[in-house]
């Protein structure tokens, strides 16, 4: 009795498990939208807000240093100029930080569902987004401690790297783009 | 707004509105502050009865605020020594005393309301924040003695 009963959970365990898999290799085709709208946005934010180059070229510029510092303003000036574009730095940081994140957890979530991504792509993908991440920490340290122009060689590939995620995020997105319908041809509806 | 006007319209109004009135605006800060000046405050809209004149209300709307995000951008990336002279420039343009504007500009902040629409949030804070810088360094030319107006 007691072997059948330890047999019978076995049997109820190994269906459960069989169960969640099947469900788990077949996502919904719907997937979640509020992943996909976070993600779109965070894409757009990124590529038009925070990764222009000469938007981040312009944050992180020595020349309005040099500038500042040739005007020998008093020393209130240059404080809050320092300050400034600490403020902005750091902000441009979290801000990149935060969609990228948003990015990894549409990549983590739905990606597998929407995207037609190789599993070279993906781990290549899911590598970046570690390494992104631990560089926007770590400049964001760098720039809180040392100021706005610690690491301009830093700031350079945390953005490159940014676009880079930016672009292959870019394909897996792509199906949300509007359709480009072909111009319509005369007698194509009679053909 | 009826529908949605077409790019080539928009393109053609933008391309007149830059003929007619903003050749003789040179400064991008002069053209923020006029092209933010069309804009109804409490509804979005521009509006400018010359250009809705020629083309249409909606037409005219959407080339004014495509200038005034194109003078936006170009504000944003110009560098601090640039913006410091348009500002200065801007000040003797409107014949008020260095004194009395930087006053009114430190405390007012007037260059809050005239960034375009959907701007994204970061470039609005970078302009601020350099609008900020641009006000002390002048400060600083006009008194040698450090003064807090902008802190």
């Amino acid at each position: 009795m007691i072997q059948l009963l330890f047999f019978l959970l076995i049997g109820v365990a190994l269906l459960s498990s069989l169960f969640f898999l099947v469900r788990r290799g077949s996502p919904r085709a719907e997937g979640d939208s509020r992943v996909l709208v976070d993600a779109r946005k965070a894409l757009d934010a990124l590529q038009g807000g925070l990764l222009p180059e000469e938007l981040v070229r312009r944050i992180f510029a020595k020349e309005d240093l040099d500038y500042v510092l040739s005007l020998k303003a008093p020393k209130t000036v240059r404080d809050l100029f320092i300050a400034e574009r600490k403020k902005i730095a750091l902000s441009w940081i979290a801000q990149v930080r935060t969609q990228i994140s948003s990015l990894k957890s549409f990549h983590v979530g739905a990606a597998r569902s929407h995207a037609k991504l190789g599993l070279r792509t993906e781990i290549q993908l899911a590598c970046n987004f570690t390494t992104l991440l631990l560089a926007c920490r770590a400049l964001s340290m760098a720039i809180y401690v040392g100021g706005p122009y610690v690491a301009p060689s830093m700031v350079g590939a945390t953005a490159s790297a940014a676009a880079k995620i930016c672009t292959i995020s870019e394909q897996s997105l792509a199906f949300l783009n509007p359709v480009q319908l072909k111009p319509y041809a005369s007698g194509s509806l009679t053909s | 707004m009826s529908s949605a006007p077409k790019r080539m319209d928009v393109e053609q109004a933008r391309q007149d509105l830059c003929r007619r009135t903003l050749s003789d605006i040179q400064r991008p800060l002069d053209r923020l502050i006029y092209l933010a000046s069309m804009r109804d405050y409490n509804t979005g809209v521009y509006h400018h009865d010359g250009l809705a004149s020629r083309f249409t209300e909606e037409v005219a709307c959407e080339a004014l605020s495509d200038c005034h995000r194109e003078a936006f951008q170009e504000l944003v990336i110009c560098p601090l020594d640039e913006l410091v002279s348009q500002l200065d420039a801007y000040r003797s343009s409107t014949h008020t005393s260095p004194r009395e504007f930087l006053t009114a500009w430190g405390r007012l902040e007037p260059y809050r309301v005239a960034v375009p629409v959907q701007t994204d949030p970061l470039s609005a804070e970078f302009l601020f924040s350099n609008f900020k810088i641009a006000l002390a360094v002048l400060e600083s030319q006009l008194d040698p003695r450090p003064v807090g107006l902008t802190a």
